[in-house]
């Protein structure tokens, strides 16, 4: 087979699905190499018995209808991947089942004045803090669009006159923002919701890159592919291929080749393939470290960079499919965020610990798509994280059964915590751990969330230092610990960043493609 | 909404200024890093890759005779941990077909911490894997096997307490290992073993069996004897009234057997009044030939060529209508992957470019999306023309 190529993508998740669908439209020879027998990384699906689970996803922002896409769904849309995309019920239900004041249970909807007179009824005096919020994230994507056009190097004055809102909030921890606004506490406990996509508590979590992330969620509501993402992860294997691009499953990369302190091609289980430029939709650790002997001979400073880099939530999920619809067990939202305590310092504290009410993501797939199971059944997932590396101490005979005690405590939560009951009903479980995260994508530590966005690692600062965070020449990264961060729409948006700026180093050394 | 005047700091420069200290105080971070090798591989990953190896190795280290059958005890340094039920996928190289067969681990999962194996392997009708194991396989002999695979396992969340196994044959393997899983304490509930052979002299795991069951209160076992009268045995095939003598008031039924068996109980289980979730079937390898399904729109006697592209490269094989495609591509000494054999597991999972097939309802596995882009699994899918398929070797 062809041995030469303009770019290698390594890993074929999201980020590198679209890093090769961008390269391959572009006219690049690309070749995408995956260690799994599957395109898509988390962005899969398995099936069990009568029952096909989605593994990651819960929703999908910045898609859009066909009509009027967002940046997302437009950007797929331009790749010419075909998605059956449906829209979801509700933005979320957030429940918090705490003792006394720290007791919340809010369903809230998607549109933004919607989302506003729903809050001002659960928080009555909610309303101006609201409509602020609103306005300071209408600023920054205004100012982020900004960004985007000057091609990321926006010029400062101009952001001075122009967006000086954006300057003045957009660095600050949420929660400061949130207090500097006079927000009522119930409304932003409320508001908060969204942390754990993060894993990045309130007070941490930069407001730039939360406002965004409210803003796209509710203004423009959430969408899922209706055959899980593997739909997505197939559909776009099926346009590479129609634009020339070539994809080899079952491929582990385990070396990239170097010359004069730049890649020349990657070593694979199944030979080694040439290229200048590599997209790695992987971590750092294991580009510069495993597949880089350690990260011997790389500078210093390169190998403290890399090892100063924090691991994000690393992801849990039972699944489970029950014997009795949604409606008959009482479930009735798609999205449920649960949780004992409101305080997201103390909830990010705790999970790093294996404690007796695990925060949770809950997805009732049947509330948005009747018909992904038979007739007189339902599809349910549980899903947290862990802020510590605590399933690194699990022993193989333990393994089962902790795994299963982590599934238990949530699954009663979740009855407790809505009333209902769901225990009874599993006629098929599969739980996802860490390790299984580890098994399937090799990403270290089971990390759901890569390089956490929290204590200074935000987007904001990733973009402001591409430049100097490329390390290497000629390797750029298309994961969610690339300077996009970690999700769906980042990682989709992030591989053809990594594009552009993969074709921004081919002009600097006058590339020729091949 | 208006605009409004936001600052955090006493005036918006302080804030500004704030902003731009984010690139200084990140840069501060990232020094701070240590020199310490790097790498992406932690405890957990450790943790994954002893689980579920992507290949072990282990060596024959004693052979156990068994009418028509052979226990093998195989024994590593290190072999993965297992749930009891699950099989490893053996890979053979047979003159010059390369091809795999799945194996249940039929031994208490206890043992595979002290890297011991336990495999059985019975004479099959036309087994042509079966027949090369019992004649070649020796002391010594070195076997590769995949890691631990399969959902054939008990879960107490979902399962009830007590649990009424149905076994035919050498579908006796993963009752064995949960049997002795039960007895060691590594795994808990009640069996009621209903197991069904020809004659007295055909059960496999006989003194085994007796000796577990005196060994723990929570194992019993029925023998059900198809050509044989003998007392103390039950007689017949297993079907409603057997499981109904002997079965608990609540429990979930586990069944593992020859296609036969599967086809018999399917008449029989409806007479239980069990829902689905209490029914958990071992998956049963494809049959040979397609016309054992009654839709099979196809001519088995046709010989069709199959073109097979993998890693870049073409290549073109004869193609019999009536064998799996599968079957094809390994007799042609193509190692192509596998676990499962039966449409469920989705490792052979390869892209059709052309041609048609025939995928029978109940061996389709597949994911839903997979269905429309064209993709499919080799080992229960037969070709209905030429055919022009992409496979991803391991």
């Amino acid at each position: 087979m062809d041995k030469q190529y303009d770019i290698i993508v390594i890993g074929a998740g999201n980020g590198g699905l679209s890093a090769a669908a961008s390269a391959c439209k572009r006219g690049f020879r690309t070749l995408l190499i995956e260690q799994h027998n599957l395109p898509g990384g988390f962005a899969t699906s398995f099936r069990r018995g009568r029952f096909e689970f989605e593994p990651a996803l819960h929703e999908l922002c910045d898609v859009g209808e066909p009509d009027s896409r967002e940046e997302v769904g437009a950007l797929i849309d331009s790749y010419g991947a075909e998605v059956d995309w449906v829209r979801l019920p509700e933005a979320y239900r957030l429940i918090i089942f705490g003792e006394g004041e720290d007791k919340i249970d809010a369903v809230m909807p998607f549109g933004k004045e919607a989302f506003i007179d729903k809050m001002e009824e659960y928080v009555p005096g909610s309303r101006e803090s609201m409509e602020k919020f609103f306005y300071l994230a209408d600023c920054i994507m205004a100012a982020n669009a900004a960004v985007a056009a000057a091609g990321g190097n926006a010029d400062p004055k101009v952001m001075m006159k122009e967006h000086p809102d954006f300057l003045k909030c957009a660095n600050y921890p949420t929660a400061v923002v949130l207090r500097k606004l006079k927000m009522p506490l119930k409304a932003q406990k409320i508001l908060a919701a969204y942390w754990c996509y993060m894993g990045v508590n309130m007070e941490d979590l930069e407001f730039g890159f939360y406002a965004s992330l409210v803003h796209k969620y509710i203004v423009n509501a959430a969408y899922i592919p209706r055959y899980r993402s593997h739909e997505l992860s197939v559909a776009m294997d099926k346009t590479i291929r129609e634009h020339g691009g070539t994809i080899l499953y079952n491929t582990l990369a385990t070396k990239i080749l170097m010359e004069d302190g730049a890649p020349v091609g990657v070593e694979t289980t199944h030979g080694s393939f040439y290229a200048r430029h590599i997209i790695a939709d992987i971590s750092p650790n294991a580009v510069f470290g495993d597949m880089m002997d350690g990260g011997k001979g790389l500078p210093e400073d390169h190998i403290r960079a890399v090892n100063a880099r924090k691991i994000g939530g690393r992801g849990y999920c039972c699944y489970v499919g029950l014997n009795k619809t949604a409606e008959e067990l009482g479930v009735h939202e798609y999205s449920y965020f649960i949780s004992e305590l409101s305080d997201t310092v103390k909830e990010q504290e705790l999970a790093g610990t294996f404690r007796e009410h695990p925060m949770q993501a809950t997805i009732c797939l049947s509330n948005a798509i009747p018909d992904c199971s038979p007739p007189g059944t339902c599809i349910m997932s549980f899903t947290t994280f862990f802020m510590k590396d605590i399933w690194s101490d699990v022993t193989e005979k333990e393994y089962t059964a902790k795994k299963r005690e982590v599934a238990v405590k949530m699954i009663r939560d979740f009855e407790k915590a809505t009333g209902t009951s769901i225990m009874p009903y599993i006629e098929e479980i599969e739980i996802a751990s860490p390790a299984t995260l580890a098994r399937y994508a090799l990403v270290p530590q089971g990390a759901m969330y890569a390089y956490s966005c929290g204590e200074g690692d935000g987007l904001m600062a990733r973009l402001q230092m591409l430049k100097e965070d490329q390390r290497v020449k000629n390797i750029r990264f298309a994961s969610g610990y690339g300077p996009r961060l970690y999700g769906y729409s980042s990682t989709y948006m992030g591989g053809d960043m990594a594009v552009k700026l993969t074709m921004a180093d081919m002009k600097e050394e006058n590339y020729e493609k091949v | 909404m208006k605009k409004f005047n936001f600052h955090v700091k006493p005036i918006g420069l302080l804030d500004m200024l704030h902003f731009k200290q984010m690139v200084p105080r990140r840069r501060a971070i990232l020094k701070s890093g240590s020199l310490d090798p790097i790498t992406a591989v932690y405890g957990v990953n450790r943790l994954a890759q002893s689980l579920h190896p992507r290949q072990q190795k282990a060596v024959v280290s004693e052979i156990i005779p068994r009418k028509d059958a052979n226990t093998y005890v195989l024994k590593a340094d290190k072999l993965a941990y297992f749930r009891a039920g699950q099989y490893v996928s053996v890979k053979l190289r047979i003159g010059d077909a390369a091809t795999a067969r799945p194996y249940t681990l039929a031994a208490s999962p206890a043992l595979a911490l002290e890297g011991e194996y336990r495999i059985t392997v019975k004479k099959a009708q036309d087994g042509f894997v079966s027949d090369y194991i019992l004649e070649n396989w020796q002391l010594g002999t070195e076997v590769t096997l995949s890691g631990p695979e399969g959902p054939f396992s008990y879960e107490p969340l979902r399962d009830e307490k007590e649990v009424v196994g149905l076994a035919g044959g050498s579908g006796i393997t993963p009752f064995m290992a949960m049997a002795a899983a039960i007895l060691d304490g590594t795994e808990d509930f009640r069996l009621t073993l209903l197991y069904g052979s020809r004659t007295k002299a055909d059960i496999l795991y006989a003194e085994e069996l007796e000796r577990i069951c005196a060994a723990t209160d929570k194992v019993k076992v029925v023998h059900v004897l198809s050509e044989e009268e003998a007392e103390g045995f039950e007689h017949g095939f297993i079907g409603a009234e057997l499981i109904k003598k002997y079965a608990p008031e609540t429990y979930t039924l586990y069944i593992c057997g020859p296609r036969a068996m599967h086809d018999f109980l399917a008449g029989e289980l409806p007479g239980l009044g069990l829902d689905q979730k209490h029914i958990r079937r071992e998956f049963v390898p494809a049959p040979s030939s397609p016309t054992y399904f009654q839709d099979y729109p196809g001519d088995p006697a046709k010989r069709f060529t199959l073109t097979l592209r993998m890693l870049g490269e073409e290549k073109r094989i004869p193609l019999r209508a009536d064998e799996p495609i599968l079957t094809a591509v390994e007799r042609a000494g193509i190692a192509a992957p596998s676990r499962c054999r039966s449409g469920e597991c989705g490792w052979c999972r390869s892209r059709l470019i052309g041609g048609e097939v025939f995928i029978p309802a109940s061996l389709d596995g597949r994911r839903l999306a997979d269905d429309d882009a064209g993709y499919i699994h080799p080992c229960s899918t037969w070709a209905l023309s030429d055919l022009e398929l992409e496979i991803f070797p391991e």
